[in-house]
């Protein structure tokens, strides 16, 4: 996976947020993850023009970033959709039927796990464990959580954080 | 070094041999200094320790521990007072025979993990090897610690676990690389590929031009190499237009020039105004 390969289709976005966040952080490398994660929250990943901007303005090195950002899970590199749909395929949430959920997110969808629509509307996640067993199966559409769903409720959910939108 | 022992002076046992040492200085300088041997792989002298290779895994205990003794990276561990240390038991001859059964199983092809294994009495790896053998680094992050020592810290691991590797920013050619290649000169495993040709360096997938000897046309650092110890060193552009013989050669010259005036080593370092000590003498072996 390199950034590069998925730069040419999504254009990069205009980095003025990244100043705003820069400006409410100390500028030194302690604020590093909490900047990244303001970063990420605010386009869903680490545009790499933003990566450089924390880089100069942190006074750490650009290959350091880019470690942090690619070591955890919750930082994304690759440009990632509006929506980003969760399922959880911990132990409990797969008894309930989550591998279920997930084939019918990819049919709706047309999209795999760890993919995102050509309109940049969703991207598909699976996740190992929310901590919400007793909702099993869960699954998190953007902010909001759905827990007991079945197969035949996932057009609903899709839809539902469309018109959020 | 930054870790500075400022302790008292006690006294620790290492492999049945008492040694003084201060409280604090790590055990691996403390073993070393007496002349007993602990493997290590990603310890060098130029950079503090950190304890990523764990080849230098020995077995600590004290008379008080009641049998009781741990594991511990020799390079990371304080001495204390009252220490028993066994560098070569059972348990720690495990752990490294383990290590290098990994090793193994990851760079298969590497010609330094075989013959490390080969000393612990493995030819094969006992676990899956990699299906796609990647490259024969062991991550062990010394050229990390050296490249971010020297300044530039152009590279550092990029993902995690099975993915984890050594790279530039966005997996491409580092920016902030000034082609010196020490990381290739500290590589255990020399994984670090340099190649030089026609007044060129490549290495990390990026070009540099190689810096010609005004004398005698011989190329030891790149251009962007020699501007930024040259910058660093408050040494200035010219500092790398000689290569050293050459520089030596005409230190010499100037000292016998000056009429009147024994040729001694004070001197010498007059004459030439700067110490012989390039700020990347870790690279000028080569």
């Amino acid at each position: 996976m390199s950034a590069t390969a998925a730069a040419p289709a999504i254009p990069e976005p205009d980095l003025a947020p990244v100043d705003a966040i820069l400006a409410g952080y100390p500028q030194t490398e302690t604020s590093l993850v909490q900047v990244l994660q303001d970063v990420n929250r605010t386009f869903n990943y680490l545009p790499c023009h933003a990566l450089e901007k924390v880089a100069a303005s942190l006074g750490v090195p650009l290959a350091r970033v880019f470690s942090v950002a690619t070591f955890y899970k919750a930082f994304s590199i690759k440009p990632r959709g509006k929506v980003i749909i969760r399922i959880c395929t911990g132990t409990a949430c797969h008894i309930r039927g989550a591998p279920l959920l997930v084939d019918e997110f990819v049919r709706h969808l047309g999209i795999r796990a760890g993919e995102t629509t050509p309109d940049m509307g969703f991207t598909l996640e699976t996740v190992n464990c929310v901590g919400a067993c007793a909702m099993a199966p869960v699954v998190i559409a953007g902010p909001r959580h759905h827990g007991g769903l079945s197969p035949a409720d996932v057009p609903d959910v899709i839809q539902g954080k469309s018109d959020d939108d | 070094m930054s870790h500075e022992p400022s302790g008292r002076v006690v006294k620790i046992e290492i492999d049945g041999r008492v040694v003084e040492a201060r409280t604090g200085e790590f055990l691996l300088a403390v073993a070393r200094r007496a002349g007993i041997d602990i493997p290590a792989i990603c310890q060098h002298e130029a950079v503090d320790p950190a304890g990523n290779c764990r080849m230098c895994l020995v077995e600590i205990t004290k008379a008080s521990w009641d049998g009781w003794s741990r594991l511990v990276t020799a390079c990371l561990y304080p001495t204390e007072q009252d220490l028993i240390v066994k560098t070569h038991s059972a348990p720690v001859i495990e752990a490294r025979t383990v290590l290098c059964d990994l090793w193994l199983a990851r760079c298969p092809d590497s010609a330094y993990v075989q013959k490390l294994a080969a000393e612990f009495g493995i030819e094969k790896t006992s676990y899956q090897p990699a299906a796609v053998p990647t490259d024969q680094c062991i991550l062990c992050g010394l050229c990390i610690r050296v490249c971010e020592k020297l300044g530039p810290a152009a590279i550092y691991t990029v993902n995690r676990g099975g993915r984890k590797k050594v790279a530039g920013p966005f997996e491409g050619p580092p920016p902030d690389c000034i082609g010196c290649a020490a990381c290739a000169e500290v590589c255990p495993t020399s994984c670090i590929t340099v190649a030089e040709r026609d007044g060129t360096r490549t290495i990390w997938d990026k070009e540099f031009q190689l810096l010609a000897c005004t004398t005698c046309g011989r190329t030891l650092v790149t251009i962007e190499e020699a501007r930024y110890f040259g910058r660093k060193g408050g040494l200035g552009e010219s500092y790398y237009q000689l290569c050293d013989r050459c520089k030596r050669l005409q230190t010499a010259q100037q000292a016998t020039k000056v009429a009147g005036l024994p040729l001694t080593v004070g001197g010498l370092g007059e004459a030439s105004g700067r110490p012989f000590r390039s700020p990347g003498s870790l690279t000028t072996s080569r």
